[in-house]
């Protein structure tokens, strides 16, 4: 019998811990820590955050769905990994810290003979002075802080409903910050809630992002095929842009925010500040929090951790210039060099490099927006772990695990532009493969007829079809396997 | 670095019919299902979990 330990319960790791029961069935032992008690689809944080959707609506306890599965649940923090063992004992094990209420500060310690590392990121505000919820700026990270930037944006829409003109700035917090959809979606969903508030004459809204053009979305922009010619998601993206009158600031690091301004450096080295009554800014992500020790206590967090705290795996990371990037670098099977009975998956795993091009201004400050690898691709991976460790609990030193490298795989994203039946929207976009690959496609490193982008009332539906099919998905519910990642 | 909302001025305006047609309901039903189609493609393309490797 094996013991698999699943850290994290998003949607790689929550993925991974339901198909490990279906897939590795009674006679093997699956254990999930997250120190969350809540499972959120966080895609729809964007609607909670805009008040059109309640934080209930996005969440819901992980605890019952685990009982029912028969899946082991602590509600801990996972802290250290003993991937060798400790003293006496060979087994590898993670000591963990409960946040369980119940046994809140409890430290324990959990054995296992696979792990899947799907911790997610750290929300790094600290990396940019007054940030975040605890400083100037809103988040929609999570359904807290999307409650929270939902009250601010109602405290803005009411000032201008009594003739106060607002500035509103939404964007991302940092050069290196990911997730652009995610505060591309926030920005044009507030836009539709002034606009029907009726006060959209009253608010100037900007967009300050670290991507080098609009419609790089962190993976170097897309080429589509529309009506007959190849166009690129920068002039889709500028013409909803001018459509819905939002101004852009790009290629930006956000170097600190005080109460009504954000200070800036562009990527030409100018600085510049950004005034705003309401803004909602993205965090860069880390790594957790997670530290590994051999067999002896020493540290060995540097050879199983990249400095950014995400997990090495199977990827090249041999730094080299953006001209020699290829997309083998990117990992296949999500497996640790140093401890292969170690995976890491979603935005747990540490990419070789980013997608889209990095940049660096004169005075040195990087701008370079990181990949994303959120939403299908994660529970692409979280997959892939449990098929891999079946393989390997079958066939042992003989096994062939599965491969899923980004490079090979492609992605289905919807961006809501607005909330509603009759009157939402949102741009529906396919793209493969989601890391370039200018050997098999030598113009656009993507195939042209297998990416696409359509703005319209049907995304929009499509988006609410998703909210509630992945909902009823990671509840377990009869049929969940048969619904995609 | 050129200038973003210069570019943005000069983007693609949609014209009254284009709007018309990503809110009619009838068409968009139409793409509804069109987009599914386009989606499933895709995903059946991210889950070719795929060619096996040693270990």
């Amino acid at each position: 019998m094996a013991r698999v330990l699943i850290l994290g319960a998003g949607i790689a790791g929550h993925t991974a811990a339901l198909h490990a029961k279906k897939q590795l069935g009674k006679g093997h032992e699956i254990v999930v820590v997250t120190p969350n008690s809540n499972w959120n689809w966080i895609p729809s944080n964007i609607w909670v955050g805009v008040g059109k959707m309640k934080k209930e609506q996005v969440i819901f306890p992980l605890a019952p769905i685990y009982k029912r599965k028969g899946i082991e649940f602590h509600q801990a923090l996972a802290q250290t990994i003993f991937p060798e063992g400790f003293g006496e004992s060979n087994k590898p094990f993670v000591e963990i810290t409960y946040t369980d209420p119940a046994k809140s500060g409890q430290v324990g310690r959990i054995e296992y003979d696979y792990l899947v590392n799907a911790t997610g990121p750290k929300l790094n505000f600290a990396a940019t002075p007054g940030l975040g919820p605890d400083g100037h700026t809103v988040s929609v990270c999570t359904a807290g802080h999307a409650v929270e930037a939902a009250a601010s944006l109602q405290n803005s829409i009411e000032k201008m409903k009594q003739g106060q003109k607002q500035k509103i700035a939404i964007g991302v917090g940092h050069g290196t910050c990911t997730c652009e959809g995610a505060a591309f979606e926030y920005a044009f969903n507030v836009e539709h809630e002034i606009s029907a508030a009726g006060v959209r004459d009253l608010a100037e809204i900007w967009y300050i992002t670290n991507e080098y053009e609009l419609g790089d979305f962190g993976v170097g922009g897309m080429v589509f095929s529309q009506r007959g010619f190849q166009t690129t998601s920068k002039l889709w993206t500028e013409s909803l842009f001018r459509e819905r009158n939002i101004k852009a600031i790009l290629g930006a690091h956000v170097e600190k925010v005080e109460a009504g301004s954000i200070h800036y450096e562009l990527v030409d080295g100018t600085k510049d500040v950004l005034t705003f009554d309401f803004a909602m800014l993205l965090p860069p992500f880390r790594g957790v929090d997670l530290k590994a020790l051999n067999k002896s206590g020493e540290d060995v967090s540097s050879e199983i951790f990249a400095p950014s705290g995400f997990m090495k795996v199977d990827a090249d990371y041999t730094a080299k210039p953006y001209e020699e990037w290829v997309a083998e670098d990117w990992p296949s099977t999500y497996r640790n060099p140093s401890y292969p009975n170690m995976f890491a998956v979603g935005i747990a795993f540490a990419p070789p490099h980013q997608i889209s091009k990095p940049r660096k201004s004169p005075n040195g400050t990087l701008i370079a927006p990181s990949p994303p690898r959120t939403g299908m691709p994660s529970g692409v991976m979280g997959k892939l772990a449990i098929l891999s460790i079946k393989e390997l609990i079958k066939n042992g030193d003989l096994a062939k695990v599965p491969t899923a490298s980004m490079a090979d795989m492609g992605a289905a994203c919807v961006a809501s532009a607005g909330n509603g039946m009759t009157g939402g929207s949102a741009a529906s976009m396919t793209m493969y493969p989601i890391v370039p690959d200018y050997v098999k496609y030598p113009n656009t490193g993507r195939s042209v007829g297998d990416t696409f982008g359509e703005i319209g009332l049907a995304g929009h539906w499509i988006k609410l079809l998703l909210h509630y099919m992945f909902i009823y998905k990671a509840k377990a519910r009869p049929g969940w396997s048969l619904i995609p990642e | 670095m050129e200038n973003p909302n210069e570019s943005i001025a000069h983007a693609p305006l949609p014209t009254g019919k284009t709007l018309r047609f990503r809110k009619n309901p009838v068409i968009q039903l139409w793409r509804f299902a069109a987009i599914n189609l386009k989606m499933i493609n895709m995903i059946r393309k991210g889950h070719h979990p795929m060619e096996k490797k040693g270990k």
